[in-house]
């Protein structure tokens, strides 16, 4: 006999261009999650898939009654894609996966993690990152900044895949925040983190990884969005270079006091000039960034559109559909 | 050969619209009428499996003719079967922000729009309900009827009217016969029988085209489902709320007065399978399927799903599903609309096929049938 959990799981996974790799990571999904329990749902998100993506799922659909397909109605990103499954997920845990890297073998360990403790466990990711000695640099600075000043509890070594509670999910999906990192959200709510340790696979046989721009731009935002620590830290420079500034004016004012070779003119005015200026554009710029930010959370749209759903229910039984003549009939 | 009996019209089909019918024809044309049944009672299948919604215009903002029909047809149906009228509750429809094919907005302006009585609901009500993800809730007019008081009003009627009943009798096909007029093979715990009549009307609901395929006649296209609707126990708070969330994915949780339970639909959940009658060859009898359908139920994700925007249905009990094979046109399957088909002459002089969608519309096919007389 099984030995089934009876905790209902939700599996969101989000997609895109992902029809070569979307039957294996579903036949071991559905394999996994019909061994280990009785209720269960996968809600796929395609985020407007160029391929057959959404031709590959509704095909599986007709064979698993509990996978659902929502059909996003243009591409907004992993994230946001996400978020429009854990609006839509109806479990008690919800297993957040990307097909690609993250192995359907691990859900039962960290859903019954997850029901032992706090109710959200986090995966890292072991082994040798493939980026190259200054991206490493860059992100070691960036984790150390954003951990140690604005405590946001993101691990270095953390990726999408994780098992959120419903407690959670509920919390996190008032999140409305146009910039959507589940990391930095799931760390939000709280609720008490775990971590799983596991080694990423990759169905593709070659992992993606951001571009060094592409990541310095998301730890702009992640910082942007989530702290104005910055902002204080520019405060602070402002105020210590604007006060060194004055104690100079009194000193160079004084100087005729004590000594008879004064500094030449230029030299002063240079100095006078290019120190204050240089702080008033690092001012500017995280200003900038600030402003860009308010504006964008400020217009407050909508963070997706769901163009269709996708379920057992709305495919047919059997294929002769096409053979019908569509009569008008009544009225 | 067993004689034929001779009628001016043979109605196959006790459900609500077979019946209504055969008492029409009675009343109004003083017509000598049989129903046939395959029951030992009226109104079994799909008249008594249902959410028992008596609608008035709030369900169809994707087809404004429907709702309109809704809202005409509500105060005369509410009315004229007054006995059979729950209206102890009040019902209340929800808007979510997310995932709805309408806003809260464009919701009440299209109740306005149709006359509607539509209202804001009241605090107390409103804070059952997940501010998070349900935009806005408005209280509404709408009822639900028992179908089994219903059954007996319609017993009592029929018996009134002298039209006679023949249950646990299937009538299986229509034939031309060589006389003129048509002739209905049954069949029964009794024996296969003949009928002959002038008209024949098929009122099988997801069997319309058993009829036809058995008859050896065309067939109407048709989508049926396979349908789930849950019986449960609803928490104090909802005990007197009928609660429907529009327009989408979606649940309704409604007095269900014939077995004073709430019966609980989930547009997702309450879908088992989805076919379509086209090709003779492959002809399959709606109830068959049915039959071996597996039933495993889906309660547990509609009470999940619906206590994330109602939180408190989380502590509803299951009791029972009604499991049913519902019937819709395909002309409907993009805009909701429900409206009845009224087929003349399907196939055969004289054989009429009427397959109603909602019990509350029963008017406009009786109008229709005078209209064509």
């Amino acid at each position: 006999m099984k030995t089934t959990v009876d905790c209902f799981v939700s599996v969101v996974a989000p997609l895109r261009n992902d029809a070569d790799i979307i039957p294996s990571f579903l036949d071991e999904l559905m394999a996994c999650l019909q061994e280990n329990y009785v209720d269960y749902e996968v809600v796929l998100v395609d985020d407007s898939s160029e391929d057959d993506t959404v031709e590959k799922v509704r095909e599986q659909i007709a064979a698993h009654r509990d996978v659902r397909l929502l059909r996003l109605s243009r591409s907004f990103g992993v994230e946001t894609a996400i978020t429009a499954g854990l609006d839509s997920v109806i479990g008690d845990y919800i297993v957040v996966m990307l097909p690609d890297s993250d192995p359907p073998e691990f859900i039962a360990q960290m859903v019954e993690q997850a029901r032992q403790g706090a109710g959200i466990v986090i995966a890292l990711r072991e082994g040798q990152r493939s980026e190259g000695f200054l991206f490493r640099l860059f992100a070691g600075g960036f984790y150390w900044y954003i951990n140690r000043f604005l405590k946001l509890g993101i691990p270095r070594e953390s990726v999408d895949f994780r098992v959120l509670s419903r407690k959670s999910v509920n919390a996190l999906i008032q999140i409305r925040d146009h910039l959507r990192y589940i990391r930095s959200f799931s760390s939000f709510v709280g609720y008490g983190t775990e971590t799983f340790w596991y080694k990423p696979i990759s169905r593709r046989g070659k992992p993606t990884t951001r571009g060094f721009l592409e990541a310095i731009n998301l730890g702009v935002s992640i910082v942007v969005a989530n702290s104005s620590h910055p902002l204080r830290l520019m405060s602070v420079f402002a105020l210590g270079v604007s006060g060194m500034a004055v104690l100079y004016a009194i000193w160079y004012s004084a100087l005729p006091l004590f000594s008879a070779t004064a500094p030449t003119e230029w030299m002063t005015m240079l100095a006078w000039i290019t120190v204050p200026v240089f702080v008033l554009f690092v001012i500017a710029a995280a200003l900038c960034e600030y402003i860009g930010r308010i504006l964008i959370e400020i217009q407050d749209r909508p963070l997706y559109f769901v163009a269709e759903e996708w379920s057992y229910g709305s495919t047919v039984v059997d294929d002769s559909r096409k053979n019908i003549a569509r009569r008008s009939i009544d009225d | 050969m067993p004689h034929a009996d001779h009628y001016d019209a043979i109605v196959i089909g006790g459900g609500f619209f077979g019946c209504s019918l055969a008492l029409h024809l009675r009343r109004t044309r003083d017509a000598r009428v049989v129903v046939l049944e395959r029951e030992s009672e009226p109104m079994q299948r799909a008249s008594y499996i249902n959410q028992a919604r008596v609608h008035n215009g709030y369900h169809y903002p994707r087809s404004i003719l429907t709702g309109i029909r809704s809202r005409v047809n509500f105060p005369r149906f509410v009315e004229d079967m007054t006995d059979c009228i729950c209206d102890d509750f009040d019902a209340y429809y929800a808007v979510p922000r997310r995932f709805s094919n309408v806003t809260a907005t464009q919701f009440r302006l299209f109740c306005e729009r149709i006359e509607a009585p539509i209202g804001p609901a009241p605090k107390s009500i409103k804070r059952l309900f997940s501010p998070d993800l349900v935009e806005d809730v408005f209280r509404v007019t709408e009822f639900t009827f028992d179908s089994a008081k219903l059954k007996e009003r319609m017993l009592r009627e029929l018996s009134g009217a002298a039209v006679e009943l023949r249950f646990e009798t299937e009538g299986i096909a229509v034939r031309q016969s060589e006389a003129g007029g048509l002739t209905v093979e049954t069949q029964s715990s009794e024996g296969d029988g003949l009928l002959a009549a002038d008209q024949v009307f098929n009122c099988t609901y997801a069997r319309t085209n058993r009829l036809l395929h058995r008859s050896d006649l065309p067939l109407v296209p048709l989508k049926h489902e396979l349908t789930e609707i849950a019986l449960v126990e609803v928490p104090d708070e909802l005990a007197n709320l009928a609660v429907t969330v529009m327009c989408g994915p979606f649940f309704g949780v409604l007095p269900f007065p014939a077995r004073g339970l709430h019966s609980l639909y989930h547009v997702r959940y309450t879908l088992h399978g989805v076919w379509h009658d086209s090709d003779p060859e492959r002809y399959r009898d709606p109830y068959e399927i049915l039959a071996s359908a597996g039933r495993e139920s889906r309660y547990k994700r509609m009470i999940k799903d619906a206590s994330r925007y109602l939180p408190c249905m989380s502590e509803c009990e299951y009791m029972d599903s009604m499991w049913e094979v519902r019937t819709v046109l395909p002309i409907s399957e993009n805009d909701d609309s429900r409206p009845i088909l009224y087929l003349e002459n399907c196939g055969l002089e004289g054989l009429t096929c009427i397959l109603g969608a909602k019990i509350d519309n029963i008017y406009d096919m009786i109008d229709f049938e005078r209209q064509l007389h």
